[in-house]
């Protein structure tokens, strides 16, 4: 018994002497899958951290803001009247609740949350004043009740607006100047530092003062006992109409809900970059058998089982596979520096001001990033695990064996890459919810790169003589090479082609995207200008152009027609709709396109009867058709509404209600207006009637005045931006895709050094031998590029109908450009041709006798 | 008198923020309260100089050109089966800065309030506490004279039909007492001027109504009892009080079944001997007022009780007033009647019994101990 335990102690022992050897013999090899793993832990990495970052932050926000209160008493865009909070008050109902009043105001160009609480009612809600330095504190409290236009900011801002104690200041509301003076400053611990940096703390007074809202609440929120909970009706009843009692939580919620589909596509991204990684690892161990198989057969004879070898080969993917996703991990972290700023800016624009951008490393994203490293690198050496536990003892079966072998698993993989391809289909049928469009797009690519070697099996065959004919008998081998190392080269080709189909397929879409945005640009900004208070995007619902300023735009003799907009979001059930009242002018009703009716039907009732008009992504996520009914929250109560049409849109996707205003109005007693296109007279000069507008509205309101020709390219631009995150994503993919051909090419080359040796004794020159391995990596970058289009065009369509229709709801025109397909050829050209670089002169420059020595 | 340490303090912490602070309350309230008292007052402040005639029911009202003031309510209750309450309710006014606030916004207020309703239960041994905050602003809380109402929250003593209705409503317990005057108010002090140290100005304008006859309902353990008994109103308003070397102050209402009711605090030097400011008044059955100084009176505490929170009250006395022949000795009905508030004081429903020149006397009253808490 000892002496046997005592053998396999030894012989495992001698198995790992073996594999450390072998693999340090091939650095490079080494190197580059490790790299390989680490580049697609790194963006799985990155992506989850970025995404985690950006929900934390947005929690950690509302948590701020929210403090401990269980439930909120909320209203319509106009808030509460604050007299209600008053009666409550008095009522004895409700004794834990607390008033507030919320808003955005800029100072320079920094968006800054102004929060506004009573003091009084404050101690059980939020505990903001706690961050305040003691030494700073003394009559803070009174100064913040007291002087009007008092605030707190962090010493951050403080310090960067180089302001201090007592300093007034300016802050910008709405376009309208704010006198405030700062009445102290917060120093929060580091994990509530970013939370805190972009907030302002004032009393409920002057954040009355400062966002124009005398007289209103933005809510009231509440701490119920289990008890009150349970009683939430009898306490809805003492509300007017228009007023909820909604959890706190579900506003969060509601928000939360609209970046879901934004987090989801990154992931999907990151994932893609991370089967790539794997295919790499996959790649390089199951070569490193085929180049020991004689060894292995060897240790085999001397007592070796086929578990040792197989946990040898494991062992070696674990060890690849834990150093990739270590480096992985490191260089991920750094990764999502760059890309929360990405994230944050994309939610910016498209969905609501989130102030905060800090990094939140999370245990649970780390331990992401490490199972999905090591647990992949473990699922893809499992294969050449296998195939080193099947080595016979002392069989030096040579590399025609090996790929006799391979060659006999084209088919049955070529079966299984069809069933996969079956099965993607019948997923995308099954079910309508993204996830399932996620995972079908991912079955597609397995199906797909199962299918790989098969196909370049019949482009060698089929394409060898054409290359004989071309280039002659370098040209015959060079195919023929690839032809003949199928099981390496087959992998090497399918993650090229993956990589690159991505790229195809993503610069469809966001190409098709594009068109159609422009499309609807073109159509729905037809009005020569366009004016808005300058607030800070993302908090247009609380904005308004002043009376004074309308009053000047509807006197302009120059202006033909006025179309007046409100957007506003509506908690209406668990859910935030956003409404925008309008005012059309006669020139607008063209701008609109439909989906569902025509202008003769939607326009009569949009006009005259209580109805609205609704947006393809709204009617998407709603399953709503024109001709259904939408119920409303009102100040009125629930209010139903008939659907006259379904319009194109993509300004929000989350989708938009729009009604015209004077119904908005009288449901929800708001008059104001945000927005105003105007439409000049034939003739008239635009660039004039913008100077007159500056020149009359004066400093009254600061204001965006804009001709539609300028804000038609700012859209473009902010849309651009807004896939500037993707093409990053591209460019991962692309790397590890890369380092996955070089690894390949530099196996197959130190694989085939005997072979090249031969040739060069037979009197090959260096550059013919040069020639040759580049004509070899240029073929396999010609298939890959070309195995690409189809694939990416597949990719592109399911991006298009299925992600996009699913994440977004809205549909595109599908263009498919040229360029797009001639740039993916030679993007996989250029990137096997450069990463057969090295390998080449490595190969040419071995002296032929050293290289048969060494075999 | 009363509370004018609890108002100085809370003063303090309310600009201290207490309101955000909750775990830095006890830092503050030990700061030193001679320091407070010492600190600068706003010179836009009326003071108490010197007396001023009263005049009813305006001066029931507030007097915001004066920086703190209260309405200050207890008083002793008892159902028909004789079951025993002590309640305490009291407003507190403070500005924050001398004239009316500026601003369009009608949360703009520089008067603050804060309210402590306590209850005494005496059968089941147990003393409720609980506070409130607000400004005196929207109608959230406020004093006026005609018809008299000072409120915060649902808090409140409003007149209904020339009666004062008590309501105070917290957690499961709720008091309605509808209270009617049975004495004309009783200027203490000077002429209601009632000096509490040295320094001119250190004063306060004070008057109590000592016996108001209450009858009402109270809400306990999910039962409502009717319920009678008396109550007391002390009603104080000034800018500065305490001098820089007294640190609190035992004070009794003791009202007498011979139909004389007794006030008196004793203020204590931060070297534990009584000051000479400490005052009182005797209010015979017939209306006389008898003013008393601390030469008229000696207090000999008999009991303590040491609070879990720390301090040591002294809860039970023994007061001896030779001139008037008046001995007595004052029983708190529980020893733990402290308010673990935001402020920590002791303030309870008493049990009186001694002699009035030879004759048996009983009484009910309360008692208030400030500057014990060592905290």
């Amino acid at each position: 018994m000892r002496s046997l335990s005592s053998l396999f102690a030894n012989s495992s022992s001698l198995l790992w002497r073996a594999s450390l050897r072998h693999l340090g013999r091939h650095p490079w090899q080494m190197a580059l899958s490790i790299l390989g793993i680490a580049l697609g832990v790194a963006v799985v990495v990155a992506v989850d951290l970025a995404n985690e970052s950006a929900r934390r932050a947005f929690d950690h926000s509302m948590q701020t803001v929210t403090g401990q209160a269980t439930h909120q008493i909320v209203a319509g865009p106009m808030g509460l009247d604050e007299q209600l909070y008053v009666i409550l008050r008095r009522s004895g109902r409700l004794p834990v609740s607390a008033p507030v009043v919320e808003g955005y105001l800029a100072y320079g160009k920094q968006t800054l949350r102004l929060l506004g609480v009573d003091p009084f009612a404050e101690s059980r809600f939020r505990n903001l004043l706690s961050h305040v330095p003691v030494k700073t504190e003394e009559g803070l409290l009174k100064r913040l009740l007291t002087q009007p236009g008092a605030v707190v900011m962090s010493r951050e801002r403080m310090e960067a607006f180089g302001l201090s104690v007592g300093q007034p200041f300016e802050l910008w509301h709405s376009g309208q100047r704010r006198q405030a003076v700062l009445a102290g400053y917060f120093e929060p611990p580091a994990e509530q530092r970013a939370v805190l940096r972009d907030l302002l703390l004032a009393d409920i007074s002057t954040a009355q003062e400062l966002l124009g809202q005398v007289g209103r609440l933005s809510r009231i929120d509440l701490i119920l006992s289990d008890v009150d909970a349970e009683n939430l009706d009898a306490i809805n009843s003492l509300l007017p109409a228009g007023s909820r009692l909604i959890p706190a939580a579900s506003r969060g919620l509601a928000m939360q809900e609209m970046t879901r589909a934004f987090s989801v596509n990154l992931t999907a991204m990151s994932l893609l970059a991370l089967v790539v990684g794997l295919f790499l690892i996959y790649n390089t161990l199951s070569f490193s058998v085929l180049q020991r198989r004689e060894l292995m057969g060897q240790l085999r004879v001397l007592g070796a089982t086929r578990a040792d070898l197989f946990r040898l080969v494991l062992g070696e993917g674990l060890l690849i596979g834990s150093l990739g996703t270590l480096l992985g991990l490191l260089l991920g972290i750094l990764l999502a520096q760059e890309l929360v700023q990405l994230v944050t800016q994309t939610i910016n624009d498209l969905y609501f001001v989130l102030t905060v951008r800090e990094l939140s490393l999370t245990p649970m994203g780390i331990i992401k990033g490490l199972l999905l490293g090591v647990g992949g690198s473990l699922l893809a050496v499992l294969v050449p695990a296998s195939e080193a536990a099947l080595s016979p003892p002392r069989s030096v079966q040579n590399r025609s064996g090996v790929e006799q072998g391979a060659r006999k698993l084209l088919q049955p993989f070529a079966w299984s890459g069809i069933a996969l391809l079956i099965a993607a289909a019948v997923l995308l049928q099954l079910s309508d919810s993204l996830l399932f469009g996620f995972i079908a797009l991912f079955v597609l690519i397995l199906g797909f790169s199962l299918l790989t070697p098969m196909w370049v099996s019949l482009i060698c065959r089929y394409s060898a003589p054409l290359f004989g004919r071309l280039f002659g008998s370098p040209g015959r081998m060079a195919v023929g090479g690839v032809q003949a190392s199928l099981s390496r080269t087959g992998v090497a080709i399918a993650a090229l082609s993956i990589a690159v189909a991505t790229t195809v397929g993503v610069g469809v879409m966001v190409g098709s995207f594009r068109v159609s945005v422009q499309q609807w640009l073109e159509s729905s900004l037809q009005a020569d200008i366009f004016i808005s208070p300058d607030a800070p995007s993302g908090t247009g619902y609380e904005a308004a152009l002043t009376p004074a300023v309308l009053q000047i735009i509807e006197r302009l003799p120059e202006v033909a027609g006025i179309r007046q907009s409100r957007p506003v979001e509506i908690q209406s059930g668990d859910e935030i709709v956003h409404l925008t009242a309008l005012r059309l002018a006669a020139e607008s009703y063209a701008g609109m396109q439909f989906l569902e009716g025509t202008p003769d039907t939607v326009w009569p009732l949009f006009d005259r009867e209580q109805a609205v008009i609704i947006s393809e992504p709204y009617a998407y996520h709603h399953g709503l058709h024109a001709g259904d009914t939408l119920e409303l929250e009102t100040n009125q109560g629930r209010q139903p509404f008939k659907i006259a049409g379904v319009f194109r849109d993509y300004e929000t996707e989350q989708g938009v209600v729009k009604m015209r205003m004077p119904l908005y109005q009288y449901y929800w007693g708001d008059k104001s207006v945000y927005s105003t296109w105007l439409y000049l007279q034939p003739g008239v000069d635009v660039d004039a009637v913008l100077a007159k507008l500056h020149r009359l509205v004066g400093d009254q309101q600061a204001l965006r005045i804009h001709a539609s020709k300028t804000l038609r390219e700012a859209s473009i631009k902010t849309f651009d931006r807004t896939f500037a995150i993707t093409h990053v994503l591209r460019l991962l993919v692309i790397g590890v895709a890369f380092v996955g051909i070089l690894s390949a090419l530099m196996a197959l080359q130190l694989e085939k050094a005997r072979e090249l040796a031969v040739l060069r004794a037979m009197g090959f020159t260096p550059r013919q031998v040069w020639g040759l391995v580049t004509a070899q990596t240029g073929f396999m970058g010609l298939i890959s590029g070309l195995l690409a289009l189809p694939l990416g065009l597949v990719l592109a369509a399911v991006l298009i109908f299925v992600v996009n229709r699913r994440a977004f709801g809205w549909s595109m025109d599908v263009v498919v450009p040229g360029m797009v397909l001639l740039d993916a050829v030679l993007l996989a050209l250029i990137a096997a041709l450069l990463a057969g670089l090295y390998p080449a002169w490595r190969m040419s420059q071995t002296a032929p006798a050293q290289a048969l020595r060494e075999e | 008198m009363r509370a004018a340490i609890v108002v100085l303090i809370s003063i303090f912490v309310l600009m201290l923020g207490w309101l955000f602070l909750p775990q830095s309350v006890e830092k503050n309230a030990s700061t030193n309260v001679a320091d407070m008292l010492g600190g600068v007052v706003d010179d836009g402040f009326e003071r108490a100089v010197q007396p001023r005639p009263f005049k009813f029911p305006q001066d029931h009202g507030a007097h915001p050109e004066f920086r703190s003031e209260w309405w200050y309510f207890t008083g002793n209750l008892e159902t028909a089966e004789k079951r025993r309450f002590g309640f305490q309710l009291v407003f507190f006014r403070t500005a924050l800065k001398p004239g009316d606030a500026e601003g369009k916004s009608l949360w703009r207020s520089h008067q603050s309030w804060m309210a402590h309703f306590a209850l005494t239960d005496a059968q089941a041994g147990r003393f409720h506490a609980f506070e409130r905050f607000g400004r005196g602003a929207i109608g959230l809380a406020g004093a006026q004279p005609e018809p008299f109402k000072v409120w915060l929250d649902e808090w409140s003593v409003i007149e209904q039909d020339g009666k004062w209705v008590l309501h105070v409503a917290e957690a499961d317990l709720s008091l309605t007492l509808s209270l009617t005057s049975l004495r004309q108010p009783v200027l203490q002090g000077e002429a209601g001027l009632s000096q509490k140290s040295a320094a001119a100005g250190n004063a306060s304008y004070y008057y109590s109504i000592p016996r108001l006859a209450a009858e009402g309902q109270v809400v306990i353990g999910g039962k409502q009892h009717a319920i009678n008994g008396m109550a007391w109103l002390d009603r104080e308003w000034g800018t500065s009080a305490l001098g820089e070397d007294q640190a609190g102050w035992d004070w009794f209402s003791l009202q007498l079944d011979d139909g004389s009711d007794l006030m008196y605090y004793q203020l204590r030097r931060k070297d534990g001997n009584p000051d000479f400011h400490s005052a009182g008044s005797l209010v015979l059955p017939g209306g006389e007022v008898i003013r008393l100084g601390p030469e008229d009176v000696r207090l000999q505490p008999l009991a303590y009780w040491n609070s879990p929170k720390g301090g040591r009250y002294p809860v039970r006395w023994q007061l001896h007033i030779p001139s008037q022949k008046l001995e007595l000795e004052v029983i708190p009905v529980l020893e733990n009647q402290e308010l673990d508030l935001l402020v920590r004081y002791w303030e309870g429903a008493m049990d009186v019994s001694g002699t009035r020149t030879g004759r048996a006397v009983r009484g009910r009253g309360y008692l208030e101990l400030t500057g014990y808490s060592e905290d």
